[in-house]
């Protein structure tokens, strides 16, 4: 039984900061081997640790009924279902190297000392929280939690330090980010592999509308890719379920990294939906196309007239409830002029152009869904979606060699913020 | 992990609970579960709280007591706080899971609650347990507000948020829940009893009730809506096709065993209870086994 670890640190201060992410690997090694009873014996990675039925051991033999022994797809025998376990220390991996310091939290690549598996790490901030666990961070490890699929990125568990705040997400270790990638790319890439690119992360967007989930901040940078040609969306820092029944509150307009984010948002809806992940899916479409982000605007209002000049300003057709938004009546809309989708992106055909118009469209009530885009007429056309296995691989950067800095794209808004805005918006 | 895999309590975990271990009698553990569950119920009243959330509190609460022996944390409220209350010393201030797992649950559910209103609410519970156990109880109850110049409201802050970690920490940060209300409603519609509005009710009333049981850490919410039906129709003498062969629970893939399993968990609340038993989870909470508590646990060191 696994009951005995981590519950001495109960009296340790919330403060104090543990060694973990700042010590080299060498002093931890000799900590270790200097405490090595604090770690519990436990059996392999958590996945496999399965409990047994649990019968009527409790009332035995109540009935003499023969339990039932066909299940349907629906109900999963109480077998599958993880059991409660308490949380791992993080000594249990080798850290390796830092991978990228991100808006919110420090990744490492690490390694489990156990099993061996090279590994993700991603140190969660926690510090000078006023109330309690971050809700944003809540937020994203149930998000990963909840939306397992083969095009996200697999959580295996969540490890805590020395100290309350300390707290590190463990994911499978993907070699590259799709911003990094795209940078360092000699040549684009081909149709047939953008093709399998954006179905896969179609899919992974649909999964996790299905599971009520909104990513809000999906850019190149937050789509892992391995080295077989699989996309992981990653990075749920700003993810949230969305159609709660009753009373969520606003929702904040502080999402999505500026050059990814809907005109919606823009133009301040308080309510927003499912369609604000699919504007992002277009501007990484596009990117992926023209191997460089598509708005590189410096603020809201550059992005707006950028986003005016490529679709053509909207009009009461494009997009009916323009002028009952929040800052319709701040803005003076240019003069009426077609859309520049053909000319900025002359070698699609039709078929593509289309999928990114109905990616980039103004109206979040007529932006096409992850579901139907997946199905659009573009990836069944000639040439078709390239098999993952015959990309060809990259040298990753995240496993070792210096990353320089491709283009310097501003981040997601400031997560200490926008937790601050939210508790002040969802309280009474 | 399709979304309705919800951690549960191995046949280890249900077999040596923590605190069995400990050497807590198991019908004891019981029962403090059921009060400090009763507590986040008429916290969550209290405050208004949605049922949600107050049902994912209770769900966590009982999750946590499969890693964790009682002998550790607070129940609902700490033992030690009531030793030394109303003048509460603050290296006494232990660990309260039942204020955490509501802290938390309103989180997971979008619907997050003030400290402060959380820690009067409970200061006040804490209170009136406290005057059913002394001598006045015949005297009406009064509730003394809390002081917010004292240490006291922040002491108790800081272990609200050393709770909601610890229960983080001892879930391993699992805290995904499902309730069964969505669930009873379709079981319902199959077994064609949603025109019986007082089977429906009794049903609801019986899964509301198991809350306060460890069932939900125990078995997947069909065979616990399962166990609520079978409960509501016997009682209310309703027939359901339970011939061999095809029987309704095999319908929602509810093991047999599993759904009378749960019956018992839920009908144990019922039963009748000598007054001295009754007394007994007040009392462990509260003053007289405190010492007893102090001494093994070395609370607040
Ligand atoms: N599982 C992983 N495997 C490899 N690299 C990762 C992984 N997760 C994150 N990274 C790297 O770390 C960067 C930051 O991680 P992310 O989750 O996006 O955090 P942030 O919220 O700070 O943006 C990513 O852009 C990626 O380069
Ligand atoms: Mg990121």
């Amino acid at each position: 039984m696994a009951m005995a670890s981590g519950s001495t640190s109960s009296t340790s201060t919330p403060r104090k900061r543990s060694k973990w992410d700042e010590e080299d690997p060498d002093d931890i090694a000799i900590r270790q081997q200097q405490q090595p009873s604090k770690r519990s014996v436990r059996t392999r990675s958590r996945g496999a640790r399965q409990p047994s039925p649990v019968r009527s051991e409790l009332h035995p033999a109540t009935t003499g009924r023969p339990s039932h022994p066909l299940h349907s797809i629906y109900v999963p025998p109480r077998t599958h279902h993880p059991s409660i376990q308490p949380s791992r220390s993080v000594y249990c991996y080798e850290r390796l190297n830092q991978i990228e310091e991100g808006s919110y939290g420090v990744v490492f690549r690490a390694r489990d000392k156990e099993t061996g598996d090279i590994v993700a790490l991603k140190k969660l901030k926690l510090d000078e929280e006023k109330h309690g666990f971050p809700i944003t961070a809540l937020r994203e490890i149930n998000a990963l939690m909840s939306c397992h699929h083969d095009n996200v990125v697999r959580i295996r568990e969540v490890v805590v330090g020395d100290t309350l705040t300390q707290v590190f997400v463990v994911m499978d270790f993907i070699e590259h980010d799709l911003k990094t990638l795209l940078t360092l790319m000699p040549s684009p890439f081909l149709q047939s592999e953008i093709k399998t690119l954006m179905l896969q992360l179609l899919s992974a967007v649909a999964h996790c509308h299905s599971n009520w989930i909104l990513h809000r901040d999906l850019k190149t940078s937050n789509l892992l890719m391995n080295n077989r040609g699989t996309i992981k969306v990653a990075d749920f820092g700003l993810a949230r379920r969305y159609g709660d029944p009753v009373g969520v509150g606003g929702l904040t307009q502080l999402v999505v990294t500026l050059w990814y984010r809907a005109p919606e948002i823009l133009m301040g809806a308080t309510t927003y939906s499912t369609a604000i992940d699919l504007w992002s899916v277009g501007c990484i479409f596009a990117e992926l196309l023209l191997k460089e982000p598509l708005f590189q605007a410096k603020n809201e209002i550059e992005l707006l007239s950028m986003i005016f000049k490529l679709l053509g300003p909207p009009t009461s057709s494009s997009w009916p409830n323009y002028s009952t938004l929040p800052l319709a009546k701040t803005i003076t809309l240019p003069s009426p002029q077609p859309h520049q989708f053909r000319q900025r992106f002359h070698h699609m055909t039709i078929a593509g152009l289309d999928l990114l118009m109905s990616l980039l469209t103004y109206d979040p009530e007529q932006r096409i869904s992850a579901e139907e885009a997946a199905h659009h007429p573009y990836f069944s056309e000639s040439p078709l979606p390239k098999h993952p296995d015959l990309f060809s691989s990259f040298p990753s950067a995240a496993a070792g060699e210096r990353r320089r800095k491709p283009f310097d794209s501003p981040s997601a808004p400031v997560r200490a913020a926008d937790y601050k805005l939210l508790t002040e918006v969802d309280l009474p | 992990m399709p979304a309705d895999l919800v951690p549960l309590a191995s046949t280890s975990q249900i077999e040596r609970t923590p605190s069995r271990e400990d050497g807590i009698p198991p019908d004891l553990e019981e029962d403090l579960r059921a009060f400090g569950c009763k507590l986040i119920h008429e916290a969550g009243i209290l405050l208004k709280q949605k049922q949600v959330a107050v049902a994912t509190a209770q769900i966590l609460f009982q999750r946590f007591w499969y890693t964790t022996s009682m002998k550790q944390f607070g129940i609902g409220v700490s033992p030690s706080l009531l030793f030394f209350y109303p003048t509460r010393t603050p290296q006494f201030i232990t660990q309260d899971i039942g204020m955490g797992a509501l802290y938390l649950a309103s989180k997971l559910e979008e619907c997050p609650l003030r400290m402060r209103n959380l820690i009067n609410i409970y200061d006040l519970l804490l209170q009136r347990t406290s005057h059913a156990l002394s001598p006045k109880t015949k005297d009406p109850f009064k509730y003394a507000p809390m002081s917010y110049f004292g240490n006291t409201f922040y002491d108790l802050k800081d272990a609200l948020v050393v709770a909601e970690m610890q229960i983080l920490k001892r879930l391993g940060f699992n805290v995904h829940v499902v309730l069964p209300y969505g669930t009873l409603i379709n079981y319902l519609r199959v077994l064609g009893l949603t025109s019986r509005k007082d089977a429906c009710a009794r049903a609801w009333g019986f899964l509301n009730d198991a809350l306060q049981t460890p069932v939900y850490a125990l078995y997947a919410v069909p065979t616990i809506v399962s166990a609520a039906i079978l409960l509501a129709s016997r009682q209310l003498g309703i027939s359901l096709p339970s011939a061999p062969s095809q029987c309704w629970w095999d319908l929602f893939d509810a093991p047999w065993e599993d759904v009378w399993s749960v019956c018992g968990y839920v009908m144990r609340l019922y039963r009748e209870r000598a007054p001295e038993e009754r007394m007994r989870v007040l009392r462990l909470v509260g003053k007289k086994d405190v010492r007893g508590w102090l001494e093994e646990n070395a609370v607040g060191s």
